[in-house]
């Protein structure tokens, strides 16, 4: 998620550059119950410190339709950075149980997240780095395969919007995906302008690549157009205006601990340098977390990463009833026709 | 004595916003001008025809600007080909809604993202100043998830558009060839209902447009035939719904045989279902809903008390 360090950011504290997307880190093997102890407390003094300012939640959040794995065989993730697929807002959950229900998984990572780490050891290291994480993380969600298009990680305002797009709409004729998943091509307050770049060019890509007459020259690889049915965007649903979902997926212990993993498993979110950071943020406010209390730096922020990825989960879960959960704008297989919709449900027979 | 001068002020201010959109040459023509702005050919009739028949059977004239060709949007046409019939279709159906002229600027179907939005706002720009339209119809940019984004590009440059063409700075060589400033009055901002919080209004402290749905009973017909009139991209509609069904094993029984009637059918029971669904929690039985944003509406409540 490269650098969208929402929180800290908009109170205007933590450096937007160099740093990655949240201080939080993930404590190995933790458990549900392992956590519950100190799960409340934590969080609410996490909330206190580094949430304070921020005005939550101007979208009001469920209860929401409950969402299920859609019928299918292939799913694309298409993100900008390594880390997007599975961080706190992100898809880590739904595509666990997807690709558990069957699903071939593809990660299409557009940027080539040079700038998501350290100048330590070069650009070059951190993006070898980044695409190694990636690789690992979505395997451990069942996912088989990363492509990466190595566009310039924080340069891609200026990439042409069709080019990425054609990208992205030879990669869905290829590939034939039943869901496509990404960051929301309508949110707002997305402050990263490589999500938005490539939010919108997925959306301009899932609406295309049905038209034969779009990019005619695929034909000549075989390649058929192919109209994408089910989408899935997100982004930070509590963030602002943000976003209005429109439906939740319940997650089950074992899918959050696996989401949680999956962003454990990048190791620029639970670097030493993190969790230092997040602790000088709390001293200077003359907060301690006392949990954190004899743990290393890293240990610190692995812990931290993974409360929130609880607790988000958990949050989530409270407003649709549920423990755990992840929320998402689903567009069906009949949104472009909306006067058509109900008559179709209502219609279509089996053949 | 700072009141008094803030009263003059506001008094000042309200009566040249009257003056100006009362004074402007289409509300003083016998004829108002409706220009309705469209990406495509068929969104404005689906969200605004009704609206717009009307206005025009009222005796209004109207003038549509269709930015696109609308060359990706046929099945198993060439995109020349799509582009022709496309074009006679778009025309056929802007009579049928009662438009005295179609102008079909010519930009790709599905390329707006590549266009350069200034070059797009002073294309439309060039006929607000040139039919000075009284009432003026955009596709919506706010609305969201509206996956045809052309619409969205088009409406964006369009609201640009508007505002630029009152403005003498912008465009001072049209001004040369006689191409005054123009003050739209009204404008109405139409999309098709995808976005669930369509009804919503936008509200800033200085320009409040507001939902706002109008009975079309009486010119449903109209917007039926209009949309009737769109062969190609009706026909691909169809196929493309009858090819999802048959990928996953289903089928409409309605598109078995896709033939005129068939698809004919099809539009149909869309014109219908958007109908009720604009009328829906209003009184109207058929509707369609806009964000409207007319004088009252443009002029900061402060000043208005
Ligand atoms: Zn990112």
């Amino acid at each position: 998620m490269n650098r969208h360090i929402s929180v800290g950011e908009k109170m205007g504290t933590l450096p937007s550059a160099a740093y990655h997307c949240s201080p939080w880190l993930h404590r190995p093997r933790a458990t549900r119950s392992g956590l519950s102890p100190i799960f409340p407390r934590l969080t609410t003094v996490l909330c206190l410190a580094l949430l304070g300012a921020v005005a939550v939640s101007a979208a009001s959040i469920g209860p929401l339709p409950q969402g299920k794995v859609p019928p299918g065989k292939t799913l694309m993730v298409i993100q900008p950075h390594h880390d997007d697929h599975t961080w706190q807002y992100g898809f880590g959950g739904l595509i666990a149980k997807m690709t558990a229900a069957g699903y071939k998984g593809i990660y299409v990572r557009v940027s080539n997240d040079e700038k998501d780490g350290g100048m330590q050891n070069g650009w070059g290291a951190n993006d070898k780095s980044n695409y190694e994480d990636a690789i690992a993380a979505t395997k451990n969600l069942g996912i088989g395969e990363v492509i990466s298009l190595n566009w310039r990680n924080d340069h891609m305002s200026s990439i042409p919007h069709v080019e990425l797009r054609d990208q992205l709409i030879l990669l869905v004729r290829k590939h034939r995906p039943d869901v496509v998943m990404s960051y929301h091509p309508w949110g707002n307050y997305d402050r990263n302008p490589d999500h938005r770049k490539v939010a919108w060019a997925v959306g301009s890509a899932v609406w295309l690549a049905g038209f034969a007459n779009v990019r005619p020259d695929h034909e000549k690889l075989g390649l058929k157009p192919h109209q994408v049915p089910f989408k899935y965007y997100s982004q930070r649903s509590d963030y602002g205006r943000g976003y209005h979902p429109n439906i939740f997926i319940e997650l089950t212990e074992e899918d959050v601990a696996r989401k949680a993993l999956s962003y454990r498993l990048h190791k620029i979110r639970v670097s030493a340098g993190a969790g230092r950071h997040t602790r000088e943020l709390l001293d200077a406010r003359g907060l301690k977390i006392p949990e954190l209390e004899g743990l290393s730096d890293e240990q610190a922020s692995e812990r931290l990463q993974e409360m929130l990825m609880y607790w988000t989960s958990s949050q989530s879960g409270q407003d649709n009833g549920v423990r755990y959960a992840e929320v998402f704008y689903f567009m069906d297989e009949w949104h472009g026709v909306p006067g058509l919709e109900s008559y179709i449900q209502q219609n279509a027979v089996e053949r | 004595m700072n009141f008094l001068k803030q009263r003059m002020t506001t008094t000042l201010l309200v009566a040249s916003l009257l003056l100006v959109f009362g004074s402007s040459p289409a509300a003083a023509a016998d004829k108002k001008v409706v220009l309705v702005i469209t990406a495509d050919a068929s969104d404005y009739i689906l969200a605004a025809g009704g609206t717009i028949a009307k206005m025009l059977d009222a005796g209004a004239e109207g003038y549509l600007v269709r930015v696109t060709n609308d060359d990706k949007d046929s099945w198993d046409l060439t995109p020349e080909e799509t582009a022709r019939r496309t074009r006679e279709e778009s025309e056929q159906a802007a009579k049928i809604l009662g438009f005295k002229e179609v102008e079909s600027l010519g930009y790709r179907a599905g390329e707006l993202g590549g266009v350069s939005p200034t070059e797009l706002r002073d294309r439309i720009l060039f006929y607000i100043r040139l039919y000075k339209p009284a009432v003026l119809f955009i596709p919506n940019p706010y609305a969201e998830y509206v996956e045809v984004l052309d619409r969205f590009y088009v409406g964006q440059a369009a609201e640009d558009a508007r505002r630029a063409a009152s403005l003498s700075n912008y465009q001072p060589p049209f001004a040369v060839v006689g191409l005054e400033t123009h003050v739209t009055p009204e404008l109405y901002y139409y999309a098709q209902p995808f976005d669930p919080r369509r009804r919503e209004a936008e509200s800033t402290a200085t320009f409040v447009p507001q939902p706002k749905a109008l009975d079309i009973a009486s010119t449903f017909d109209k917007k039926l035939r209009a949309a009737q009139a769109l062969k190609t991209i009706n026909h691909s509609t169809a196929m493309r719904i009858k090819d999802r069904l048959e990928s996953t094993d289903r089928r409409l029984p309605l598109l078995d045989e896709i033939n005129e009637e068939s698809v004919n059918r099809l539009v149909e029971i869309n014109i219908h279902k958007l109908a009720e669904i604009a009328a829906k929690d209003t009184e109207h039985s058929q509707a369609e809903e806009f964000h409207y944003a007319g004088v009252e509406y443009q002029i900061p409540s402060k000043y208005l008390q």
